[in-house]
């Protein structure tokens, strides 16, 4: 039996248009213990990213003497998913923690913290697809938090393919049953990809296609982000030593 | 031309100025234009940009006057702890007759002299051992909203409890005062301080918190 992700109506499984994502909601500075916190919710998606540092590094031959280093961690709680996630990282989570890391390095200004650390913790307490986008969406937002400086944020999203039709911001059941699925992270002002990643098949005109959809819901993921942070520090700054 | 109106709440990637000479602390320059690279209210101030942040650990600058807690004595120098887990090292000179009469313990408040790849380094001049008090913890963030604008916001926590306050750019604070009851009243004025830093018309609820809870404290010590 054949699973039908597209109905005669060209709407998806929840009754979205291919090219629309699911509600997000964005909130920074909701964790007390951590320099930098956000929570992010993208339809059934929930997840909290805290940023501690810059401190220093821990292990100690981890140091670098002329930059600092980002230590990120992934993790997705085990009641998360349908079926109970084993405890402890297990490779697909060591994974994500290394591409979301490498996303974000290429935006930290490393240069201005020697043998310092950054440390990134992602935590998925809910996963409904697009944890790993989400993810990085929300460890930006917890990195402008922390006060460290960078030259851009991060937005991501995911573009996939299911039934043949190229999809905006796939869910579990599109990641599951569809053709492909292509999360990009985008630094808006800088222009750049910082994470692209295909999983399924796609052709070169489907993959311009997808970067292009990508693109345009990545400046409205910025512009909430920009909200978000705004939201959260918006009062007259009036007595200021300066 | 700037693309920014004064004290904006900017976010990092944000445009700030076509001229990259006027790059200050807390952005960049990119392509001959001067961008936002963390959070906070953009200032102009003698044509330099520069970002106020909201946020964050502290990060040392040279001419800052950081407080500290004496973390170890050894032969060459004397480790400080700023917090936010950095250390901070005086080093005495070579050739000088009298060593710095400080001890593992004691509170330092220093100026910056360098910072760098090699570390933190505190001045010697100018270095003050603060006698005692209550040492509080507040955002290094929120500091220059305790000072206030020209001191004004010390001025009147000095003047409200009759404390006297050493305030360290890294977030440390000793308040020393006449009796607990004062020293008390202090540190939750700092302490509210700190939490409402981005609210308007501070001072004035500053000073009624202050009154009350000393007004209070009169009436306490009368039973």
């Amino acid at each position: 039996m054949k699973i039908r992700l597209i109905d005669e109506n060209g709407l998806r499984v929840d009754g979205r248009r291919p090219d629309e994502m699911r509600r997000m909601r964005m909130e920074v500075g909701v964790l007390e213990k951590t320099d930098g916190s956000a929570y992010v919710e993208l339809g059934g998606t929930r997840i909290y990213a805290g940023v501690i540092g810059p401190r220093e590094v821990h292990p100690k031959h981890l140091e670098l003497p002329d930059k600092g280093v980002i230590n990120c961690r992934y993790h997705m709680a085990s009641f998360s998913v349908d079926e109970r996630k084993p405890l402890g990282m297990t490779r697909r989570e060591i994974e994500l923690s290394k591409v979301i890391r490498e996303a974000l390095e290429t935006v930290v200004f490393l240069e201005e913290f020697p043998r310092m650390m950054i440390d990134i913790f992602v935590e998925v307490i809910q996963a409904d697809g697009g944890t790993r986008t989400a993810g990085i969406t929300a460890a930006s937002l917890a990195l402008a938090d922390a006060g460290i400086p960078m030259a851009d944020m991060i937005a991501a999203i995911a573009v996939g393919k299911v039934d043949g039709v190229l999809v905006l911001d796939i869910n579990e059941e599109e990641d599951k049953y569809g053709e492909a699925d292509m999360p990009v992270a985008i630094a808006p002002h800088l222009n750049s990809i910082v994470l692209l990643q295909l999983n399924g098949r796609m052709t070169p005109e489907e993959v311009d296609k997808g970067l292009e959809m990508a693109q345009k819901a990545v400046k409205k993921i910025h512009q909430m982000q920009i909200e978000a942070l705004k939201r959260k520090y918006r009062v007259e700054p009036e007595g200021l030593e300066t | 031309m700037q693309y920014f109106s004064e004290n904006e709440l900017v976010v990092p990637g944000q445009i700030l100025s076509d001229n990259p000479r006027q790059s200050g602390f807390g952005t960049y320059v990119r392509e001959g234009k001067v961008y936002a690279s963390v959070m906070g209210f953009a200032k102009s101030i003698n044509g330099v940009l520069r970002i106020i942040p909201v946020s964050g650990r502290y990060r040392p600058q040279r001419g800052d006057k950081v407080l500290g807690i004496v973390s170890d004595v050894k032969p060459n120098a004397v480790e400080v702890d700023i917090g936010g887990e950095t250390t901070a090292v005086i080093k005495p000179h070579e050739r000088e007759t009298t060593p710095l009469k400080i001890d593992i313990g004691d509170c330092v408040l220093a100026e910056v002299k360098a910072t760098g790849l090699k570390g933190i380094v505190l001045a010697t001049e100018g270095l003050q051992k603060i006698p005692s008090g209550i040492l509080i913890s507040v955002n290094a963030a929120k500091v220059p909203r305790i000072i206030g604008r020209k001191g004004s916001m010390l001025q009147v926590l000095r003047r409200e409890t009759g404390c006297d306050f050493w305030v360290g750019r890294n977030g440390l604070i000793v308040v020393n005062g006449p009796d607990p009851a004062h020293e008390f009243a202090a540190v939750a004025a700092v302490n509210m301080i700190e939490r409402e830093a981005h609210t308007s018309g501070l001072t004035e609820r500053v000073i009624q918190m202050l009154r009350k809870m000393l007004g209070r404290g009169d009436e306490d010590s009368s039973n």
